[in-house]
C-alpha cells in the first residue's frame, strides 16, 4: 500500500464575517501553501496527472451549487480531475480521508484538498436551519429542535447516565477558548481579544439550550484551508519536513437520533458497554451507543488506530483535535475514541489531562467553539495546525514558539456530522 | 404492465397559490438594496488590511411541495387525531418514526405493518431550548424532548407543554396530545406530564444559575412579545 504524506497546509483564518468571496479566501490559502512548496507548479496538476479534492457543507448558505467548480477554476486548475466531498459536519476530514485514499490507490501522486465555508449572507437563524436540514426534514428538523437541542439532549442524558456536569462543560470551553488565544487563525481572539477566560465566564454566557451556553457551541464562520498531499516518493521531493497520514477511517450511525437506543443493527455489537450499563436506568436494546455516545465515532477511530497499527491509543497518541461543535463532544469522545472507558470522559477534563501540558492535549486550536467552525474547513484547518505541530511550525506559523509541543509524534484528529451520523478520522505521524 | 394513471385528489386543505406564487415572483434574486462597507481582512491576524466590500441584499424563496410517501398515513393519522407507527411482521420492532421497511439487518426490508399506537410515553431525554425556531420563540423556554411512545424502539422528538422546565426529568411519563387544528407535520403532537414530574439533582449554585436563565428567557419573551 502506497504511503501518504504532508507536503504542506495551510489556513485563511477563521471570522465573522470575512466578506472576501469563497474563491478568494481559498486562493489565499492555497497561496500560502504554494510559498511552501517551491518545487510545485499548479501546472503540473493537468500536466503530471494530479487531483483535487473540495470540501464545503453547504449549497443554502450561498444559494450556490457546485462552488467547487468555480473555486477550481479560479485557482486556474480548469481540466484537472476533481470533485467535491460532501457529508455535513463530517464534510472537511472525509475530503481528507478520500484523498488519501485516492493516494493509496495509485491512481494519483499529488492531491490538494481545499476546503471553505461562507456563514454569514444569511440571518442566524436562517443560517441555523441551513445546518439543521442535515437533520431529517420530515421527523427531526419539524419537532422545533435546532442542532443545539438535539446535542443537548444528549448531554442532558450522559449528565443523567454517566453523571456529566455542568462545571464539566464549562472547563472544556475554557480549555478551547484559551488555547485559540495564541493562534492567527481563530475567530475567537479575532472577535474578542487575547485574555483568559474562566468558567464564570462560560456561565455568563447566555443559555442556548440546557444543558448548553454560548461558549460551549461551535462559532458559524468564514474561513478556507488548504492540505497537499503526496504519495511517499513525491512527498520526499517536495519536503524535507514532511508528517504521514498512517491511519484514515470513517464510520456511520443512524439518520435520527432517537433510532439509536434500541437499533437492531447495533444489538450485541459491543457486549463489554453493556456490562457497565447502571442497575436504576432501563438498559435499551442497543445501550452504546444509546444517546449517550457516538458509535460513528467509535467505528471511524477504531478502522484508523486498526489502519495505524496503533495498540493502546492513550499511549500512542500525543494529541488531539476533536470536532466538537458541542463542549459535550470532547466528554464523549474521549470515550469513543478508546482514550478511557465510557463515561469517564469528565475525568480526564477534571484531572487536566487534555491540557496544553496534560498527558494528551487536545484542542490545541481551539476546535470548534474557538478556532471556528466554518464547516468545509473545519477539520482540514485541525489538520493543519496537527501538521505544523508535528513538524515543529508552530512557533513559525503561529509566531508562538511557546506553543510547539516538545516532539509530539502521533496525532489523531476526528470529524462528524449530523448528531454523529457520520465521522471521519485521520492519524498523523512524523 | 399497466399505467400508474394521474394523481387523483382525495381531499384537500385550503392554501392560497396565488399569494405563494407572487412570493416566490418577489423573492427572485434582483437586489432590494445595498451597502458599502470597509474592514480589515486578510488570512492571518498578523497580515491584516482595510478593504472595502460591495453587500447587496439578495431575496430568493420558494414553495416546496412534498410527498410524506408510504408513511403518509402518520400524517394522515395526526389530521384524524390518532397516532400511527409501523411493526415489522419478521421481527416485531414497533417504529415511530414509522417505516415503510424495516432496518433490522435480519429482516432484509421486510415490508412493515400500520399499527395505532398508545398516546402514552416516557422522556428518554430532554433540553430546554432558550432560542427555539422563530415561529416558537414566544413558548421560550421550551422543554424539548425525545419521548419513546409506549411499545415503540424509538424516540420521537416533540416539545413538551405544561411542565415546569425546572421540573422535567428522564424516565418523566407522558400524555401525547395533537393539536386542535394540525397542519401535517410533527409539530401537531406535543406531550404533557402524566404524573407530578420530580427535578433532576442540582447543586445550589446550578439551581440558582437555572432559575435566572429561565428568569432572563421569561424576561425577554415578554418584552419582545408582551405575552407570558
Amino acid at each position: 500500500m502506497k504511503k501518504v504524506g504532508i507536503v504542506a497546509g495551510s489556513i485563511s483564518r477563521f471570522d465573522n464575517p470575512r466578506h472576501t468571496l469563497a474563491e478568494e479566501m481559498c486562493a489565499e490559502a492555497v497561496k500560502m501553501l504554494l510559498d511552501d512548496v517551491p518545487d510545485l507548479e499548479l501546472g503540473d496538476f493537468i500536466r503530471k496527472g494530479y487531483a483535487c479534492c473540495y470540501s464545503y457543507f453547504s449549497d443554502i448558505l450561498e444559494q450556490q451549487q457546485c462552488m467547487h467548480w468555480i473555486i477550481h477554476d479560479y485557482l486556474g486548475l480548469s481540466g484537472v480531475p476533481a470533485y467535491r466531498v460532501e457529508s455535513g459536519g463530517a464534510t472537511p476530514i472525509d475530503a481528507v480521508v478520500n484523498a488519501a485514499l485516492w493516494i493509496r490507490s495509485g491512481m494519483f501522486p499529488v492531491v490538494l484538498v481545499v476546503g471553505w465555508e461562507k456563514m454569514n449572507e444569511l440571518p442566524i437563524q436562517k443560517v441555523n436551519e441551513a445546518i439543521a436540514i442535515a437533520g431529517d426534514t420530515d421527523w427531526d428538523f419539524v419537532s422545533g429542535f435546532t442542532y443545539n437541542a438535539f446535542y443537548a439532549t444528549m448531554e442532558a442524558r450522559r449528565m443523567h447516565v454517566y453523571g456529566d456536569t455542568e462545571e464539566d462543560l464549562a472547563e472544556v470551553a475554557v480549555s478551547n477558548h484559551n488555547n485559540s488565544l495564541d493562534n492567527p487563525y481563530a475567530q475567537w481572539p479575532a472577535q474578542h481579544g487575547f485574555s483568559k477566560i474562566t468558567v464564570e465566564d462560560v456561565y455568563k454566557s447566555r443559555l442556548i439550550s440546557w444543558p448548553y451556553r454560548l461558549y460551549e457551541c461551535a462559532m458559524t464562520s468564514e474561513g478556507a484551508s488548504a492540505l497537499l498531499l503526496a504519495n511517499e516518493e513525491m512527498t520526499k521531493k517536495l519536503t524535507d519536513n514532511p508528517v504521514w497520514i498512517s491511519g484514515v477511517g470513517f464510520g456511520t450511525d443512524t439518520m435520527r437520533a432517537g433510532d439509536r437506543p434500541d437499533n437492531p443493527a447495533w444489538k450485541g455489537l459491543y457486549p463489554e458497554d453493556e456490562k457497565i450499563w447502571p442497575k436504576n436506568i432501563p438498559k435499551p436494546m442497543s445501550p452504546y451507543p444509546d444517546l449517550l455516545n457516538f458509535g460513528s465515532l467509535r467505528v471511524s477511530a477504531r478502522m484508523a488506530y486498526k489502519d495505524a497499527g496503533i495498540k493502546n491509543p492513550r499511549k500512542e497518541i500525543s494529541f488531539v483535535e476533536i470536532f466538537d461543535p458541542y463542549a459535550g463532544v470532547v466528554l464523549a469522545g474521549l470515550e469513543d475514541f478508546d482514550f478511557c472507558k465510557r463515561g469517564e470522559g469528565k475525568k480526564m477534563v477534571r484531572d487536566g489531562v487534555i491540557q496544553p501540558h496534560g498527558e494528551l492535549p487536545c484542542q490545541l486550536s481551539g476546535a470548534l467553539t474557538a478556532q471556528g467552525h466554518a464547516v468545509g474547513s473545519t477539520s482540514i484547518a485541525q489538520v493543519v495546525d496537527s501538521y505544523w505541530q508535528l513538524s515543529n511550525q508552530i512557533g513559525k506559523k503561529w509566531g508562538a514558539p511557546g506553543r510547539q509541543l516538545s516532539k509530539p509524534k502521533k496525532a489523531f484528529i476526528h470529524g462528524h456530522g449530523g448528531t454523529g451520523c457520520q465521522a471521519g478520522a485521520v492519524v498523523l505521524e512524523v | 404492465m399497466k399505467q400508474p394513471g394521474p394523481e387523483k385528489i382525495m381531499k384537500q386543505s385550503p392554501y392560497d397559490e396565488k399569494w405563494w406564487q407572487e412570493w416566490e415572483r418577489k423573492g427572485g434574486w434582483r437586489p432590494e438594496g445595498w451597502k458599502i462597507v470597509e474592514m480589515n481582512d486578510g488570512p492571518t491576524l498578523n497580515d491584516l488590511k482595510p478593504q472595502k466590500f460591495l453587500v447587496v441584499h439578495r431575496p430568493h424563496g420558494s414553495m416546496f411541495h412534498h410527498s410524506y410517501g408510504k408513511v403518509s398515513q402518520f400524517f394522515i393519522g395526526l389530521l384524524e387525531g390518532k397516532l400511527y407507527g409501523t411493526k415489522c411482521p419478521k421481527c416485531g420492532l414497533v417504529y415511530c418514526p414509522p417505516r415503510a421497511h424495516c432496518f433490522n439487518p435480519k429482516c432484509r426490508l421486510a415490508e412493515t405493518k400500520w399499527i395505532e399506537l398508545p398516546k402514552k410515553g416516557e422522556v428518554h431525554s430532554y433540553t430546554i431550548m432558550a432560542i427555539a425556531w422563530p415561529s416558537m420563540a414566544h413558548l421560550q423556554p421550551l422543554v424539548g424532548a425525545m419521548i419513546r411512545i409506549d411499545g415503540t424502539n424509538t424516540c420521537l422528538p416533540m416539545t413538551m407543554r405544561d411542565v415546569d422546565p425546572e421540573k422535567v426529568n428522564i424516565g418523566l411519563r407522558v400524555n401525547i396530545s395533537i393539536v386542535k387544528d394540525p397542519k401535517g407535520d410533527l409539530l401537531d403532537v406535543y406531550a404533557t406530564p402524566a404524573e407530578e414530574p420530580v427535578a433532576p439533582k442540582r447543586t445550589p449554585q446550578e439551581l440558582k444559575r437555572f432559575r435566572e436563565d429561565m428568569e432572563k428567557t421569561r424576561a425577554w419573551v415578554k418584552k419582545t412579545f408582551g405575552t407570558k
